[in-house]
This record gives structure tokens, sequence and C-alpha cells, in this order.
């Protein structure tokens, strides 16, 4: 069984290079973005023998990426096209073969086999001699299977909520406070490391907890290996293999009982309003109005804005009690505009099929104008109170409530940015989205990971370029009187991301009317 | 003949090395309800969608009331109403939001968008369900909800595909009754089907389709020819049973 699935894992990889251009760049962009990740893992890892605490340092390294596997997933950009086990679990198959199989074809892919490339760096940054080489090689290999493991049993567990309507919507909100968790863990742990404040000692005394955890005993276990004791490490490689078997275990039986279990919400109650906000003001505020209604409606958008407004206080939380803390104040802002932009850089693929409703009824350059802009009017009316809210709130909380008018102009220019990219990345790189079983949030679909990651950087890199001149406007005019400078430069910054959004609308709007039956298709190809 | 509202001439469309439709010619008569019948993967949807102006044909020409689809789309899309294969609607939008949405977006005025969707949740018995969210809706309830979408401008055609796939017999009946209707008053109707029993009894015209290619159109009578239309049909498209003595294996009396 464990063959047939990783045969058939690798040969839906192998038919993304027999897809269209696009699904081939998109494998390839996948393939060596993972060729670098494994790359650069192995060097760092290699790198840390000799230091003061290798083996502390490793033991939180694997926990990082055991942490990562259970985020990736959740919010994945679509890289690793698992296979979704509610194809294969139609077949009398019995656990142990079905779960096997299922993980074998999980860690089939250039993701794993990236993860176990760089993760083998241990064998220089921790292991000594012949037996601990050994024992780090299982113990990598250990390592990415309870990786996988745990992540499809989070996902799974997920999915038990996603029997129903209701319970998916529930389930999508899970994803916020294990994002906020990661963005604490990957934002503040550097920061402070590169100022200084995490030491060798730190590693010590985090290790003292990591230690117990399934990636923190398999590192121990090469460390016992290395220092002579050789059957501790291996008793403690026998425990990760045990908590790998029990996760499976449990893993297989989440997913039994989710697959038999029936919707039960069908019998839902009634929404309140009788009529479409806004149906008054012509096709752009009939836009609005749906987009609006989706953005309170629809639990993903609300995940979505929850992780935005995470991102932006997460990115100023190691500067915001320094003498420097504009920059985290400044970053924030703009990283307002730039989640904005990763999230709605595909808003053709996550409509999915129904956009045919929307193509089938625009009737020419003016409507789909009015269209674009209708989408920019209700995503700016959550995104720009949202961003200076919190812009306030940062400088408040570090000390100077009132900078948070420097910030100002940075918001709402760097929202306008993300309305201008999203529209333009979206009719250009739209690509079609998946829901699978297991994941609230939709990935993109099997060879589309690639523009995925384009959306992605291209709105987080793309951003900060756009607006270059408010933040040196900001920066350079310090000894300008605040009374004078700040309306001028918020006035002047909403302007100019207006004059974005509006002008990369237009232009947005021109490309979709030359594509539309190319982007029905992709809408169409949308699984949601 | 009558006044054509569909005229499809040498339409072709490839997918890479797969040719899903191979050049078909249809003609369809004003007033008509018309049958597009034929197996999965013979081309109906792609056809129906090149029809429709929301995938590019690679060569050939599509009138819809006098317009050309692909040469002016803009019209041509205000005198079309498109139920696709698979009802997936904005599903967090209530029932009347949807068809207020869709009325509005053809460019109605609110009030008027807003009258006629009530009337049409009416009409397809679903104005109980008017303000419940579509995703709490079943299949019927969804393929009839798409068919408001559809009528809301009351354009002189309008395409379906597959429109009773997955529906139950009640909500069956609402759609057949109101496409009768619909056609009663000199509108057209094209829908797509593998259901030989629903087109027999309510189309018109038919024409099957097998490997991108019409391989029979005229009335429901022509075609069938004295025989039932699915006996027709698999005369004309063949069956491809294999041979029972490759299945011996097959059944409980087999070992």
């Amino acid at each position: 069984m464990a063959r047939l699935l990783v045969q058939l894992k690798l040969k839906l990889l192998t038919n993304a290079l027999r897809s269209s251009r696009r699904a081939k760049v998109s494998f390839i962009v996948s393939t060596t973005l993972a060729a670098l990740v494994a790359a650069g893992t192995f060097v760092i890892l290699a790198l840390l023998r000799g230091g003061s605490a290798p083996v502390a340092q490793t033991a939180s390294v694997f926990t990082v990426f055991a942490f990562g596997w259970l985020i990736v997933p959740l919010v994945s950009f679509g890289l690793d096209a698992t296979l979704d086990p509610a194809t294969v679990a139609l077949y009398p198959l019995r656990t142990r073969p079905l779960a096997t199989g299922l993980l074998a074809a999980s860690a089939t892919g250039a993701w794993p086999l990236a993860n176990v490339i760089g993760l083998l760096g241990v064998t220089v940054g921790v292991a000594r001699g012949g037996a601990s080489i050994a024992v780090a090689v299982i113990a990598v290999l250990l390592q990415v299977l309870f990786c996988i493991a745990l992540a499809r049993l989070m996902t799974t567990g997920l999915a038990g909520l996603l029997r129903t309507r209701r319970g998916s919507d529930l389930a999508a909100f899970a994803v916020v406070p294990l994002f906020a968790l990661y963005e604490a863990f990957a934002q503040v742990v550097p920061r402070l490391a590169a100022e200084g404040k995490i030491t060798a000692a730190t590693f010590a005394n985090i290790d003292r907890w990591l230690r117990w955890l399934p990636p923190g005993l398999a590192v121990h276990a090469i460390r016992d290996a290395a220092s002579g004791h050789l059957g501790t490490g291996l008793l403690r490689l026998a425990l990760v293999a045990v908590i790998i078997v029990a996760i499976s275990w449990l893993w297989i039986r989440l997913l039994s009982r989710a697959l038999v279990s029936v919707d039960t919400s069908t019998q839902s109650t009634a929404v309140r309003g009788r009529a479409l906000p806004f149906a008054r003001s012509g096709i752009r505020g009939t836009v609005a109005g749906r987009y609006l209604l989706y953005q309170r409606r629809e639990p993903s958008m609300i995940v979505r804005w929850c992780i935005l407004a995470v991102v932006m206080v997460a990115s100023s939380v190691s500067t915001i009690r320094a003498p420097a803390y504009h920059v985290g104040l400044f970053i924030s802002a703009v990283l307002a505009g730039g989640m904005l932009s990763v999230f709605n850089a595909n808003w053709i693929g996550v409509i999915g099929p129904a956009f045919t409703l929307e193509a089938s009824a625009l009737t020419g350059l003016r409507g789909i104008r009015s269209y674009v802009a209708g989408r920019n009017v209700a995503l700016a009316a959550i995104g720009v109170p949202l961003a200076v809210i919190l812009s306030f709130g940062i400088a408040a909380f570090a000390g100077h409530p009132l900078d948070g008018f420097l910030a100002l102009p940075i918001d709402l220019a760097a929202i306008g940015a993300g309305l201008a990219l999203s529209s333009l990345y979206a009719v250009s790189l739209a690509y079609p989205v998946v829901k699978r079983v297991g994941s609230p949030i939709p990935g993109a679909a099997d060879g589309h990971g690639g523009q995925a990651v384009a959306g992605t950087f291209g709105s987080l890199f793309g951003v900060p370029i756009v607006i270059l001149p408010v933040i040196l406007a900001v920066n350079l005019t310090s000894s300008v009187p605040s009374a004078v400078r700040l309306p001028v430069l918020a006035l002047a910054a909403a302007g100019y991301g207006l004059a974005a959004a509006w002008g990369a609308g237009r232009w947005a709007a021109a490309i979709a009317a030359a594509r539309m039956p190319e982007l029905c298709q992709v809408a169409a190809s949308s699984k949601l | 003949m009558s006044e054509l509202a569909i005229s499809v001439h040498g339409l072709r469309k490839s997918f890479g090395t797969k040719e899903a439709v191979a050049g078909i010619d249809l003609e369809i008569a004003a007033g008509s309800l018309s049958g597009l019948v034929g197996p999965n993967g013979a081309g109906k949807t792609t056809s129906l969608s090149m029809m429709t102006g929301l995938l590019r044909p690679d060569a050939g020409r599509v009138i819809v009331h006098g317009l050309d689809v692909w040469a002016d789309p803009v019209a041509a899309k205000a005198v079309i109403g498109v139920v696709p294969s698979e009802a997936r609607l904005f599903d967090r939008l209530s029932g009347a939001e949807l068809l207020e949405y869709a009325g509005r977006l053809r460019g109605m005025p609110a009030d008027e968008a807003r009258t006629r969707s009530a009337q049409l949740l009416d009409v397809l018995d679903l104005a109980a369900d008017a303000r419940r969210l579509v995703a709490d809706y079943s299949t019927g309830m969804r393929k009839k909800a798409a068919l408001g979408c559809a009528l809301i401008h009351n354009p002189p055609v309008l395409f379906l595909d597959e429109p009773l796939e997955g529906v139950d017999p009640v909500s069956a009946d609402v759609i057949r009754r109101l496409l009768s209707r619909f056609v009663t008053s000199g509108s057209t109707v094209l829908f797509s089907s593998h259901v030989m029993e629903t087109v027999e009894v309510l189309c018109d015209h038919v024409s099957i389709i097998d490997q991108g290619r019409i391989v029979a159109t005229g009335t429901t009578d022509q075609v069938r020819g004295g025989k039932t239309l699915q006996e027709a049909f698999i005369d004309l498209v063949g069956s491809k049973a294999t041979e029972e003595e490759d299945l011996s294996w097959l059944g409980s009396s087999s070992s």
C-alpha cells in the first residue's frame, strides 16, 4: 500500500511537468525554493559545530520546523500537494497500511526531502563519529515523520469540525491563535537574538523544556550517541517512534470518524438583512455591498483580517519599547498594505466558480472598472480603519500615542498600494485554489504554487517599493513643525494611495476585460 | 425555418492535443426548447461555455439573438442567461441577496431587481428560504437559485448546463414548468443533459454530440426516428460495453 501511494504521489508531482507552461514554472519555482531551504538549513545546522550551545540551538531549530509543519498546511501556499485522504479512505483498507501509506505519500516530494536534507546538517553540527552519524540520520528521518504525522493530526482534527458548515466556520478561526504563536516565535526570537538578548544560556534554558518534546528528544539522542551513550540515544529515538505511532493512530481514528459523519447544519437560521446593502449605488455600490457582506460572513475572510492584525503587531513588538520604536511602527504600517495584497492577490481564484455569475453579467470595460472599484472600496472600508487603529495602538504601547499620526500616512499609502497591486496580480497571475479535506483555508491547486509565491512576495516587496516616496517624505520632513507636516503628509499619502488604487484598478479592469474568458476558466477550476 | 435564436458555425476548441470540440454547426430556432445531449466528455459543457462567451474558441462563430458572441461579447452577454453545470454561487449571500445581486450586476434598478427577485423566489418555491444563506441550500435549491439569477434580466436566450443533475423530483418539476412557461412566451432555451428521458419529454429540438461533433440534430421526432431517444442515442453514439466473456469473473455465481 505504501509503495502504491508513493508511486501515485510521484505521478501527481511529475504530471505537473507535462501540464501547462504555468504549471511547469510553478513546479520549478517550488522545487528551487525547496532546494534553497534544504541547503540553507544544512549550512546553518552544520555551522553550529564548535558553537557554545549546539545541541540546545539545534533542538530549537528542530522545534521550529515542527511548528512550521503545524502552521504551513493551514495557511499553505499549496507548495506540497498532499494526497487527499478522502480519496483512498473509500477502499476497504485496514488502519495500519492506510496510515503507513498516507504518511509515506506525505513524505514524498520536494519539501519533505528538503526537510530531510536540511536537517541532516546535524550530522556535521552535533554528531561525532560513525555511530552518532547513524543515529543522526535516523533522528532526522523520525523528526520529519513526526512533523508529517503532527501536521496530519492537526488538520484532520480540524476536519472533524469541518463536518458541518458552522463547524468549518469555527475551524477556520483555529488558525488565528496558531498563527499568532508562530509570529511571536518567528518575529520576536530572531530580533532578540540579533540584539544580543538571546545567548547560549537562553538556549540552554529553553532546551530544558524542549528536550522532552519529540524534536528535542531526537537531537539529544544524537548528542547521547556522540558522547558515548548510544543506548540512551536509542531509547530516546524509540520514544520518538512510539509518539509517531500514537499520533498516526489518533490521526486515522479522527479521519475515519470525520469521513462518516453527516452535515446537520442545513437547518440554519436566516440572515438579518432583507436586501443587499448599497445596491442603489450602481454596480460599484452593489459589488462593495457584496464584498462587505463576505468580509463579515465568510470565516476565512475574518481570519485573514485577524492574521493581518497579528502580523502588524508582531512585526513591531521587538522594537516597541526601544528608542528606535519608529522602525517597528513604520514596518507594521507597510505590512498592513502588504498583507492586504497577499490575501487579495488571487481574488478571482478565491471567488471560484461563482465568478461565472459575475463574468456573465458584467458587460463591458465600464462595468468591470466599477466592479474593481467596488471591491477596492469594500476592502479599504475595513483595511484603513484597522491599520490606523493598530498603528495608534502600537504607538500608544510604545508610550508615544501621538506618533500614530506619523504612521498614518504610511498606513493610507500602503493600503492604497495593497489594493493596487492585488488588483493587478489578480488579473495577471490568477490561479485556481482547492479546499482540501482537513484544511479550512483553500490553497493553490496542484501546479500553481509558483503563482501563489509570486503573488505573496510580489505583494510583500511591491508595497514598500510603491510607497517609497511616502516613507521618504515621512522620514525626511522631521524638521518641519508637526502641525504643518502631519496634515499635509496624511492628505498627500491618502491622495497617493487613492491614485495608486484608482490607476491600477483601471489598468486591471482593462486586462480583465481582455482576459475574461481565461479568468472565468481559472475561477471555474477552483474547488471550494 | 423561423428566426434563429442560436447559430453556431465551425466551433472548435482543443486543450493541448485533445480536441474537445471538433467543429460543430448548430441552428436553434427562436422559441424552442432544445436539448444538447451526449455522453460524458462529449464536449457539451465546452460547447455551451463557448456559446456563452465564457471560453474562447479556437475557431468558429456563434450568433445569439442576432449578436456575434465573440465579436461583440458585451452586447451578447446582455441577451444571454447562463446556468453553469455546477451551481456554485455566492453562498454567503442569502437567496434574496443573491438574485438581487445578479439583477444589479445586469444594470437593473435596485427596486426592480428586488421585486423580480422576490417574484422569482416565489415561483421557484424558495420564498420561505429567501433569507437563508445559499451555503445551507440543498443541490436542488442551488440549481433553482442559479436559474433565478439567469432569468432575472429576462434574457431572450437561456443556456443551461445539466440543469436537472442531482435535483430531486419536486425541484426538477418546478424547473421544468418554469422552462416550459419561459419558451411559451417566445424565449429560447438550450440545455445540455445526458438524461434522455428528460430531454425526450421536455424538448422540441434535440442535438446529439459525441467526441466533439454533432452527430444528429433536428426535431425530437426526427432524431429518434420512431424509437425512443435512448435507443436512437445508443445507435448513434454506440455502446462501448465489453464482451461478456472478458468479465466472466463478475457476479455472485462466479467463484
